[in-house]
């Protein structure tokens, strides 16, 4: 099992979301995040007044998939949420040693 | 003196005599209490009825009336009768013979006459300067003549600002009084008129309960019934001193007590009637003494016709009357918001009562109650609770049939965590509660809401926005058609129509643009900009984004939600604020063929379409259609050194709108002059089209009210507008002398000035934006020393944000923007002259 953690742009949750589940791949947690990678923010000016942006608001998507479908999540993943810029985000695939359910304490395949 | 008035004169004389002897007796046998002065008081009123029939009649409408204790019927032996002559109007010949012929009898009766002589419209303004007058003006009853002027004497006298004057005023009269006897009642020599515990304070604690609850009195310490009983002590025992003092004296002294006790019919040794007397004399002292302490801490306090403001909120005083009117219902939520207090039970049971009875129309029947309720609904803290208050009785659904359709409605989502109804007041309670921002990031929210001109367009739209969903289907187009009917009944300017509409139809479009589209990319703000068009809209659509997600759970509404919206927000605004100078009309432009469609029959389309050709697109959206109308005439013929301008009012403001052809110093003169009169400009555009045409727009309070308090103001001012544009008038000179006015000394809030240029939002411009406190004639300085360095001003946004000035100047040297060097050199001018060390200025 893998689980893909992708930082998203805020608008492409739905595009990432419908190709993921075009995959089958329905279970994924979203959360609103800030941060920046190399697009590092930019000076804003309102009313005269500069104020620096430095923590872009992004989305973070968190899915746990088997390891034969975590290369087309990922792809989908890209896909959908790229728009060539900076900014569009990163995506990351870190192996799951186990996991459990909670209600009944049963190990998960 | 003939022989008819000779007899006359001899009857009046018996008839009083008469009265006098019957009082006297009454006092001898210790019997001259209420009923006994009451009878003495009607056998004055047969006296004067005569003596008014007998003189030459005045030439207009004329009354007696009784004041004081006259007025309430209670005239001891030696009284002074206190009585006001009113006329209709101004005081003639005829008149003073009138007033002769009345009053000399009197004096010749050796009646102490205390006489009043007023005209009605003296009853305009309330003379606080005499509290004891205007108390006894309190008990004014007609004795005799005009039953119509009485009437308007009394409409024009007990009005709600006067009780509340009088209440203040009698307040501190009893403080004054009490503290010459130091406070107590236990005087062994007891005045029985003034002493605390006395006849005075009997008569405040009714006058207390008369103009604030007349039910007070039966809930207080002692029941009514035992005041009475006190009062008629008290006039018995004042007789007794007026007969043995022989005049107006009321001291009760030792010598006076034995003859009074003995008088009043007590028993027992001398000692002892003297002792049960004045015994008899602190009870009834400290049962007055405790209901006028009783009556000052309770009673309610007049808050509007018909309105008290008491310990459990405001209240109708007479609850049939409220009953009757529904139009003033919302006077009593009003006046809860005013004092910071809630609506009373009782005042809500008796809405719930009569709700029903009425229609949406016999709530709003005048213009002033139309206009009281769009006051109404201006956020301040206090309205969601008012208008739950109004959910909660029915009568908000009575007002807005609209709302009525949502009311317990249940829309099954993922994210409504509340009933449409709660869900929409609740988002009036997030704008509310805007007027004091509960964290640091929604100061900048709050600011948005201090910018805007009308809030309240605001709050209807909000009430408005989900008024549709009591259909299942598209709920935004639903809730504009039931906005649309509700206008039918609550009229409102077409432009304010347009806001409201336009924010309740796009009222999930920010939402949507801020978190699912991408507003890094400078098409998506551009877009969304040109559907909002203007900063208000565009302020308000925000404002509403928030209140109404934030109302939709505690958890929707997160901070990184907030931030997504507010970077949305200030990229819409500097895109309106900065780039809108590039956009220009074209003759193909959409909205233009409109425009010229819908053309009243004297405007030709060439006129129409060179008037606009090339003025900034948002000119189409900031103006209605009759506006642009007005604009095309006031642009017909003009020539330079003629201003074509009009004044108009606006609510609590005044709009100038100036035509005119552009020259140096133009846009500076205006303010100058509009700054010279004392006006404080709020809001405003100035915009210049290829032709040289230039169109500015003010928006401006007229604090000294000169337009108001002179009738010929308009023409002085546009007068002055006129010498100043052609150059004829020094501007500079005349507002030198207003800004060294004693009166403006200190007016001026510092804080440090803050100057932006910008060289890349437009192509054809440099843009300033400053920021500095708001200050008579600052305008003006700005403009000033930018045409000083030989720039152009053609495009101007003008907006304040409470002691802030927000201007932004679109400005260009020679057709061009400005060099690197020139504005640098303009940025420092400026900076100088913001602090005030600009010395050419």
């Amino acid at each position: 099992m893998q689980l893909i953690k992708a930082i998203i742009r805020p608008n492409k949750v739905d595009e990432v979301r419908e190709a993921l589940e075009k995959l089958s791949i329905s279970g994924m947690t979203v959360t609103e995040v800030r941060g920046h990678g190399k697009q590092k923010g930019h000076t804003a000016i309102y009313r005269g007044k500069e104020y620096n942006v430095s923590l872009l608001p992004k989305m973070e998507i968190e899915v746990v998939v088997d390891d034969a479908a975590a290369d087309d999540a990922v792809k989908a993943i890209i896909q959908a949420a790229r728009t060539g810029e900076i900014g569009d985000g990163r995506v990351f695939v870190i192996p799951v040693a186990r996991s459990y359910r909670i209600r009944t304490g049963e190990q998960a395949t | 003196m003939d022989a008819a008035n000779s007899a006359s004169a001899a009857g009046a004389a018996a008839a009083l005599d008469a009265a006098r002897r019957e009082l006297i007796q009454d006092t001898i046998r210790g019997c001259a209490g209420r009923l006994a002065a009451e009878r003495y008081a009607d056998r004055v009123d047969t006296l004067l009825q005569r003596l008014f029939f007998d003189a030459a009649p005045a030439a207009q409408p004329v009354a007696i009336l009784a004041l004081g204790g006259y007025g309430r019927r209670h005239l001891t032996l030696h009284s002074d009768v206190d009585i006001l002559v009113l006329f209709e109007g101004s005081i003639g010949a005829d008149d003073e013979r009138f007033l002769n012929g009345f009053l000399n009898p009197l004096w010749d009766l050796h009646l102490v006459v205390g006489h009043q002589v007023r005209e009605l419209a003296d009853f305009a303004r309330l003379e606080t300067d005499n509290p004891e007058f205007l108390l006894a003006l309190l008990d004014a009853r007609r004795v005799v003549g005009d039953p119509a002027l009485h009437s308007r004497f009394v409409a024009a006298f007990h009005r709600p600002e006067t009780h509340a004057s009088i209440l203040e005023l009698l307040q501190r009269l009893i403080d004054d009084r009490h503290e010459k006897f130091n406070g107590t009642l236990y005087q062994l020599e007891p005045d029985t008129k003034d002493a605390p515990g006395a006849l005075r304070d009997l008569l405040a604690v009714r006058t207390i309960a008369r103009l604030t609850d007349p039910g007070l009195l039966g809930r207080g310490p002692a029941d009514p019934a035992r005041l009475d009983d006190a009062e008629d002590f008290l006039l018995r025992v004042r007789s007794h001193v007026h007969l043995e003092r022989k005049r107006n004296q009321n001291v009760l002294s030792h010598e006076l007590q034995e003859t009074a006790a003995q008088a009043l019919g007590y028993a027992g040794e001398p000692q002892q009637r003297v002792e049960r007397l004045m015994s008899d004399y602190f009870r009834h002292a400290r049962i007055v003494s405790r209901s006028l302490e009783w009556a000052r801490k309770t009673a309610p306090i007049p808050v509007g016709v018909n309105l008290v403001q008491s310990n459990d909120g405001i209240r109708f005083v007479d609850p049939q009357r409220a009953a009757r009117e529904p139009h003033t219902w919302l006077h009593a939520f009003q006046a809860a918001i005013d004092h910071g207090s809630a609506v009373a039970d009782e005042a809500l049971a008796l809405i719930q009562q009569h709700v029903d009875r009425y229609a949406a129309e016999d709530f709003f029947p005048t213009a002033d109650s139309q206009q009281a309720l769009w006051h109404f609904l201006k956020p301040r803290p206090g309205l969601y609770a008012r208008l739950s208050e109004m959910h909660d009785r029915g009568l908000l659904g009575r007002i807005f049939p609209e709302f009525q359709g949502i009311m317990s409605r249940v829309v099954r989502d993922f994210y409504h965590k509340y009933t449409v109804d709660e869900h929409t007041l609740l988002t009036i309670r997030n704008l509310e509660r805007l007027t004091d921002p509960p964290t640091p990031s929604r100061q900048r929210f709050a600011g948005l809401l201090g910018d805007l001109a009308a809030p309240e367009l605001l709050v209807l739209s909000l009430l408005f926005h989900d008024v549709g969903k009591w259909r299942d289907e598209d709920h935004a187009v639903e809730s504009v058609r039931l906005a649309r009917q509700m206008f039918l009944r609550l009229p409102l300017p077409a432009e304010s129509r347009a806001i409201v509409e336009f924010l309740i139809e796009h009222h999930l479009r920010m939402s949507m643009v801020a978190f699912r589209r991408d507003t890094e990319d400078p098409e998506i703000v551009k877009h969304f900009a040109d559907l909002v068009g203007i900063e208000e809209r565009l302020k308000m659509l925000c404002l509403l984004t928030l209140v109404d997600i934030e109302a939709v759970s505690l958890e929707t509404l997160t901070p990184w939600r907030e931030e997504l919206l507010w970077r949305l927000y200030v990229d819409t605004y500097n895109h309106l604020t900065l780039g809108y100078g590039d956009e220009r009309i074209q003759h193909d432009q959409s909205g233009v063929a409109d425009l010229l469609a819908g053309r009243p029959p004297e405007l030709s389309e060439p006129e129409i379409r060179h008037f606009l050709e090339g003025l900034p697109r948002r000119y189409l959206q900031l103006f209605e259609r009759d506006a642009i109308y007005r604009h095309v005439r006031l642009s017909r013929e003009i020539t330079p050194d003629h201003v074509h301008a009009a004044l108009e009012r606006k609510g609590a403001m005044w709009e100038l709108t100036v035509v005119t052809l552009d020259k140096p110093f133009l846009f500076s003169n205006i303010c100058g002059v509009l700054s010279s009169f004392g006006m404080d400009i709020l809001r405003g555009h100035a915009m210049t089209n290829p032709n040289g045409l230039v169109l500015d727009i003010f928006q401006f309070t007229d604090e000294d009210r000169y337009l108001e308090l002179n009738a010929d103001g308009r023409e002085r001012f546009l007068d002055v507008l006129e010498a100043a544009v052609s150059g004829r008038l020094d501007v500079t000179a005349r507002l030198h002398a207003r800004e060294h006015s004693v009166l403006y000394d200190g007016m001026v809030r510092r804080f440090a000035p803050v100057i932006h240029a910008d060289n890349h939002s437009s192509r054809r411009y440099t843009i300033l934006d400053i920021i500095a406190s708001n200050a008579i004639g600052l305008l003006h300085r700005i403009s000033r020393v930018i045409s000083r360095h030989g720039c152009d001003v053609d495009l101007v946004l003008i907006a304040t944000e409470g002691a802030k000035a927000i201007d932004v100047f679109h400005i260009t040297a020679d057709g061009a923007k400005l060099r690197a060097v020139a504005e640098v050199e303009l940025m420092a001018d400026l900076q100088r002259m913001l602090e005030g060390h600009d010395a050419t200025d």
